[in-house]
């Protein structure tokens, strides 16, 4: 039963949709640069 | 200011565009990345910022006032301008879904010159570009 239920955890976890939470990209505007 | 920003904790790449003054920022995948303290270097670097765009990733929370933001890591979220896009978002508080969003956080006061209040960056979203 518990093997079981490692498994399916397991399975779970490796079909997860690759959704990580995080900053994908930063864009500034700038002036006086030279 | 190329190599300043490169310096930077979080940081994996920095182009910089001199024709049109845009500075972009490749973050690393390690979530170590803070735009308040890119914003700070960018000054430090002697130049203006005059305004700071962001896609982002993350979940819908309410934070201890009861504002609604965006958390990108356990300990790092982004508190929202009230707008209609972010009202839409209200829905998902609590859920899983994690939602990538394009916004703005910082934009210079017009006709000001002094340094950015960096300690109190917000989010207006901009656009919704995916709920997964």
């Amino acid at each position: 039963m518990n093997t079981k239920l490692a498994l399916l955890l397991l399975l779970g976890y490796t079909f997860a949709p690759i959704s990580q939470a995080q900053i994908k990209h930063i864009e500034m505007r700038v002036e006086g640069m030279t | 200011m190329k190599q300043h920003l490169g310096r930077q904790s979080g940081v994996q790449n920095v182009e910089v565009s001199l024709i049109d003054g845009k500075v972009e920022v490749i973050p690393k995948e390690d979530g170590q990345i803070d735009p308040a303290q890119l914003l700070k270097a960018t000054y430090d670097s002697g130049v203006t910022a005059a305004e700071m765009n962001m896609t982002a990733a993350g979940k819908i929370v309410k934070d201890s006032s009861g504002n609604l933001a965006l958390q990108v890591e356990p300990n790092r979220s982004f508190v929202m301008v009230p707008n209609e896009e972010s009202k839409q978002l209200e829905a998902l508080v609590g859920s899983s879904t994690t939602v990538t969003i394009h916004g703005q956080l910082y934009r210079k006061p017009a006709g000001k010159r002094e340094k950015a209040v960096v300690s109190s960056l917000k989010l207006t979203i901009l656009g919704v570009e995916k709920k997964e």
